[in-house]
């Protein structure tokens, strides 16, 4: 039961959230001087000027505007991109999403995996030779934008060594025999993940270590080895575990300067376009979907916490 | 060669911080007989635990320091000479510890029944199956009521005294022939004190097992300890027969340290006692005596030099000045010094 009341409770929360973020984003665009169709650099005629207006609902006043493009939202419908004719956000998704979602996922999985690794290393290896190399890593990978790592593999590996194609990216259904295009701006993308999770773990491990149960861990003669992996590494997995569907939904969303680099028809690229040209309709939707993904993903990793931690509980009361 | 179960000689441990070295252990050294019980007594801070740590080999090298002439012989071995296998049976089956704040000492994301078992599994050859009858059956021991639904809780759904009894039953897991136990009533409220030191002394009576008891208040080991030692700034100032500590003590720190024992007949408009002054720096030891800046009797050559050990009964010392006969080669008079007061 009261599981089922936290339920109702979140959802209610959802979707005055995607209200409030619907809204300001709409007056935001409204704000904006000018629109999707004066932008455009082509000089129509009058007539079929007034008549795309017309089509679009550009000439009615904001308010009107806002009650249509709210009961669209409701009914599921964003509307028809004004750029590129008889698109919807729905079809643009499901054409690039795709695209972000496997460059994402594979920059994270990479990521994320060898964060972990060097993290454990460090934590480990604390004081000794390895943890400043992971420390110094860390720090490089941080404070180098990926956008500089992105055309520095593009030198190095595309025009000099000619190991990988410098942009492009495999057409749908070429999953397998395209991988040599993804190869680079996987690469490119990783480093980011690598510096957050290895430098997380590394400082939730030496936290861990230094509590009282590995001491009673050691005291009865556990194997390190036994010590690591059965109390300090699950205890410390606890904050990498919660972070991860963030870290999951912000690598499918796309990532803007990557996909530019390597010419990647992938959502992030698109988001930034359709904003810059004003397109009303399709950047309400993305904005109300990727805000619907974000608040799912917080609310799984409101469902791990308790997972992964048996201290805290849904109910919220006291045990 | 030598019957004793556990011989400490000279066990020196130094912490080194930004600050320097800070000596936490400045010498101590005991005898335990099988199945006795010795309690360490002392206040914050004068190095009890470290002592109790390094007596597992549980201190962090470093920061820890434990200096090259200190040994700790098990059963006539040193077990800072022991390789990873041998510490590793040291540990939990030779010996176990208990420490003082069992919400903290278990493992919060692991089941009761999990922690107990593991280190059965790990010391002897067991199933699964068999290991977890005896997980019950060791709760059971330990006075955990539904052992059956306990085992598959975790500790914060356990209550102080519970968590206590659980880490109880970790310990005596495998019938360790040594129990080090790290003030583990302290975090308890006074009833469930008395019920922890009676499982205690109940365990140890029957798997014989050898008991250090740290604490720092004298009350708890009064009728469990046969020995005590007491501690200040890292050495042993006194050592005797409980009867003989607690009815004669020598020391004055051992002697003002049962006068802040609060009594149920004392009046009500009596302040309890207390000793003035702080513990010294251990960054920067007093060549003298350590107490003395403290001590009532405080006389010159405390300051300069450090005492000798006195013997009265047949076990029982103390290291202070009040008792030498003759005056030491030193020439430091053996003037009382009243003026710090």
């Amino acid at each position: 039961m009261k599981v089922f009341r936290y339920l109702i409770k979140r959802l209610l929360i959802a979707l005055i959230t995607l209200y409030i973020i619907a809204t300001a984003t709409f007056f935001l665009l409204a704000l904006t001087p000018g629109d999707a169709l004066s932008a455009r650099v082509e000089k129509l005629p009058d007539q079929v000027t007034e008549r795309l207006y017309e089509k679009y609902g550009l000439d009615k006043p904001v308010m009107e505007r806002y009650l249509i493009t709210m009961k669209g939202l409701l009914h599921g419908d964003f509307g028809e991109s004004i750029i590129y004719e008889g698109q919807t956000v729905q079809d643009i998704i499901a054409e690039k999403g795709p695209v972000s979602a496997r460059l994402g996922l594979q920059q994270m999985i990479l990521g994320v995996g060898v964060g972990l690794l060097l993290g454990i290393l460090a934590a480990v290896k604390k004081g000794k030779f390895w943890d400043y190399f992971v420390v110094v890593l860390a720090i490089l990978l941080i404070s180098v934008p990926n956008l500089i790592f992105a055309l520095l593999l593009q030198m190095v590996f595309a025009a000099r060594l000619k190991w990988f194609p410098v942009i492009g990216w495999p057409s749908a259904g070429q999953w397998f025999s395209g991988w040599k295009y993804t190869v680079l701006p996987t690469l490119a993308g990783c480093f980011g993940y690598i510096a957050a999770y290895s430098r997380l773990l590394k400082a939730s491990m030496l936290d861990v270590m230094n509590q009282d149960y590995v001491l009673t861990a050691e005291s009865k003669g556990l194997t390190h080895r036994e010590v690591i992996l059965h109390h300090v590494l699950r205890n410390s997995m606890i904050p990498i575990i919660t972070r991860l569907p963030m870290t999951v939904a912000m690598c499918i969303t796309g990532s803007f300067f990557i996909e530019s680099v390597f010419s990647i028809p992938g959502l992030g690229l698109y988001y930034v376009n359709a904003v810059a040209a004003q397109d009303v309709p399709i950047v309400m939707g993305e904005t109300v979907i990727i805000a619907a993904l974000y608040i799912f993903v917080v609310f799984i990793t409101d469902i791990l916490y308790t997972i992964v931690d048996p201290r805290i509980r849904i109910s919220g009361g006291k045990r | 060669m030598s019957d004793k179960l556990l011989k400490v000689d000279n066990l020196r441990v130094s912490y080194h911080t930004y600050a320097g070295e800070v000596q936490a252990v400045r010498g101590v050294s005991f005898e335990l007989d099988e199945g006795e019980t010795l309690a360490l007594v002392g206040e914050s801070g004068c190095g009890k635990s470290v002592t109790a740590r390094s007596l597992m080999r549980l201190n962090k090298v470093p920061p820890a320091e434990i200096k090259a002439e200190s040994r700790v012989l098990f059963q006539g071995e040193n077990i800072y000479d022991f390789d990873q296998n041998r510490l590793r049976r040291y540990r939990g089956q030779d010996a176990a510890m208990i420490f003082q704040d069992a919400m903290a000492a278990l493992n919060p994301t692991m089941t009761i029944g999990k922690q107990v078992a593991e280190t059965l599994l790990h010391h002897q050859a067991l199933s699964k199956k068999a290991a977890r009858e005896q997980v019950r059956q060791l709760l059971q021991q330990v006075g955990i009521s539904e052992p059956e639904r306990r085992l598959r809780q975790y500790p914060h759904e356990l209550s102080g005294g519970m968590r206590q009894r659980v880490m109880i039953a970790i310990a005596f897991a495998n019938q360790p022939r040594l129990l080090i136990a790290d003030e583990p009533t302290t975090a308890l409220d006074v009833t469930i004190q008395a019920q922890i030191i009676d499982l205690m002394k109940q365990l140890q009576q029957i798997h014989k097992t050898a008991v250090i008891m740290i604490t720092h208040d004298l009350g708890v080991v009064a009728n469990l300890a046969q020995r005590i030692a007491v501690m200040y700034a890292g050495t042993i100032v006194e050592r005797g027969s409980s009867r003989e500590i607690f009815y004669h003590p020598r020391h004055p720190y051992t002697n003002m340290l049962l006068e802040a024992v609060p009594r149920l007949d004392q009046p009500e408009d009596k302040e309890l006692a207390s000793i003035a002054g702080t513990p010294p720096d251990l960054l920067n030891p007093p060549p003298g005596c350590p107490f003395c800046s403290r001590c009532r009797y405080c006389m010159d050559i405390c300051l300069k030099q450090r005492p000798p050990v006195y013997q009265f009964e047949p076990d029982h010392q103390a290291d202070c000045w009040l008792y030498a006969l003759e005056k030491p080669a030193e020439d430091a008079p053996f003037t009382r010094r009243d003026d710090h007061e």
